[in-house]
């Protein structure tokens, strides 16, 4: 019997220590997160470091060299609220990713639409804003044409941004068409300018911009975009504080309606533009 | 012997001038596209409002940064290549293998994917270890012209110094095997002849063979340095904000491809175009005791 209890007792011991050393360890894990959040860095380094890639009008350079654009000014709020300094990386789109899993800088404000791959890889905010695709097409190339039924042909060429969600709105609404790839807006816009593709597919305020500029040559098919896509914040994985915050940051501020402005004048008005060329 | 102008230069003038002036022709009349080349004096330098001085606009901080960043990669790949080039053709097989390991290695992988490797992975690590980086947050460019003056802006630090690091390593390779071609160019003898006045190996090196392996190979050293300048436009892929990145941003700004690739190429033109008639300088002045 004595043996019995004392196999039993060194048991109960076991377990008792095995539970206490995980609870201490959860405890541990609780805290080792919230240390290696985001948040803690940039507020012991001050300064929050945002990378983007130059697209217009999210974010662009002024005359003067100085970044400006809506994604600039969420960028300036966001630091401004956390109280730190804000450094911004210009980085090539396609690099964009790996950048910010490597720790180039702590978050993606850069218009990135949520797609369910680029969410593999990395956590995304809740939508702080929507944009939407539209077709613009050459009056040469493709006269008359007004819904997505008539460039959905064999003939049409539509050229996209290469990695863009456009791309990927082009395959889905025009499954027939020949989409052409560039890795540049402005080389597909070129292409287009010159008749080699009858249309082009990119968010807006792109194709209204270039239907004011060249109204000889250009037109707008279609009178409002045909998706609507939800733009977040992107922070590399395993962060939920980071998270946390910029999802009631957005909250925050949609309910001032201060997005929401923003994204008008950066979108709907003229008034920049004499800042940049 | 005359020179003379024949009638088949004068057709061949005639031909090219017809090719380029049709080019042109169909370039500004055919293609659609709006020229403006007023936009660019801005890129240029431009009037800071505030305190009224002329500053450099963006392009021209772009080719600032190349300056910068080729002369440092010059600089370190000249010391990396001397090194390793001695290594290559010492004795000891150690030696030769630590370097020939290295200019294989290097040779043999494209550019880009070195960058990359680089850029995301070792060059982070170092800049992260030693504390490059979290130097970079704290410093102010208005604290410290010289550091500016030398590297650029402080912010871009961590990225320059290791797009640096890599086109030194790059280019290092390619110097070594001409620092090694130029010593092995040295006549033995020469290495003979200091061994019998009593220099030992490393005298031997520095006094007698460096200087003449040195001198044979100065053209194509310079002729490497050109190619660094022009190398340097690759590393805008890990987004250094040097000529061509500045150039590829400030179109996808304001559209005006052709423009600013125009003015791209003119810049680098200005920049390494003296460089040429330098090395062809260095070359006459060289060749100058075989004539004699």
């Amino acid at each position: 019997m004595t043996l019995w209890r004392t196999v039993n007792v060194g048991l109960a011991a076991v377990i008792m220590i095995m539970g206490i050393s995980t609870a201490v360890w959860a405890g541990n894990v609780r805290q080792s997160l919230a240390q290696e959040s985001a948040i803690e860095t940039i507020q012991k380094k001050q300064i929050l470091r945002v990378g983007f890639s130059t697209f217009k009008p999210w974010a662009m350079k002024d005359k003067n060299g100085e970044f400006i654009g809506f994604e600039i000014d969420v960028a300036r709020r966001l630091a401004k609220d956390m109280g730190v300094k804000v450094r911004f990386i210009p980085t090539k789109w396609d690099g964009i990713i790996p950048a910010l899993l490597t720790g180039k800088f702590d978050i993606i404000i850069g218009g990135m639409g949520i797609t369910p791959k680029r969410n593999l890889k990395v956590n995304f905010s809740d939508p702080y804003e929507f944009t939407g695709m539209s077709i613009i097409a050459s009056k040469s190339a493709a006269s008359g044409k007004t819904s997505l039924k008539d460039f959905n042909t064999d003939s049409t060429k539509v050229s996209v941004r290469l990695g863009t969600t456009a791309e990927k709105a082009a395959k889905n609404f025009l499954p027939n068409a020949k989409i052409l790839k560039f890795s540049d807006e402005a080389a597909s816009i070129q292409e287009l300018l010159n008749g080699k593709v009858d249309c082009l597919i990119a968010s807006n305020p792109l194709p209204a911009n270039l239907a004011q500029k060249y109204p000889e040559k250009l037109y707008l098919p279609l009178k409002d975009d045909f998706t609507k896509e939800p733009i977040g914040f992107a922070v590399r994985k395993g962060d939920p504080d980071f998270l946390n915050y910029l999802n009631n940051w957005i909250k925050v501020t949609n309910s001032e309606g201060w997005l929401e402005s923003r994204f008008n004048y950066w979108f709907n008005t003229k008034e920049w533009e004499s800042q940049v060329e | 012997m005359k020179k003379r102008v024949t009638s088949l230069d004068i057709l061949l003038l005639a031909v090219i001038i017809g090719v380029l002036s049709a080019l042109s022709y169909h370039l500004v009349s055919k293609l659609n596209y709006h020229w403006n080349w007023s936009v660019i004096p801005n890129y240029i330098y431009r009037y800071d409002q505030v305190t009224g001085h002329i500053k450099a606009g963006q392009l021209t901080q772009g080719l600032l940064v190349t300056l910068r960043l080729s002369v440092w990669s010059i600089l370190f790949a000249l010391i990396i290549g001397t090194v390793m080039g001695i290594l290559r053709v010492s004795p000891r097989p150690l030696f030769r293998m630590i370097s020939s390991t290295y200019v294989g290695l290097i040779r043999n992988i494209p550019p880009l994917v070195l960058i990359f490797i680089f850029y995301f992975f070792l060059g982070d690590q170092l800049m992260s270890l030693t504390g490059i980086t979290d130097l970079s947050y704290s410093m102010e460019d208005k604290d410290f012209p010289l550091l500016t003056f030398l590297f650029g802006p402080i912010e871009q630090l961590p990225a320059f110094l290791s797009g640096v690091l890599t086109m030194s390593l790059f280019e290092g390779a390619y110097i070594t095997e001409i620092v090694r071609a130029g010593i092995e160019a040295v006549p033995n003898e020469q290495w003979e002849a200091s061994k019998a006045l009593g220099f030992n190996r490393p005298k031997q090196l520095i006094h007698i063979v460096l200087p003449q392996a040195f001198s044979q190979s100065l053209p194509t050293l310079a002729g490497q340095f050109i190619s660094t300048i022009k190398d340097s436009s690759i590393v805008s892929v890990i987004s250094i904000q040097e000529l061509t990145f500045a150039g590829q941003e400030l179109m996808s700004a304001t559209y005006r491809t052709f423009e600013i690739w125009s003015v791209v190429i003119i810049l680098y033109f200005l920049l390494t175009f003296p460089c040429s008639i330098g090395v062809r300088a260095l070359e006459k002045r060289m060749n100058r005791h075989k004539q004699d």
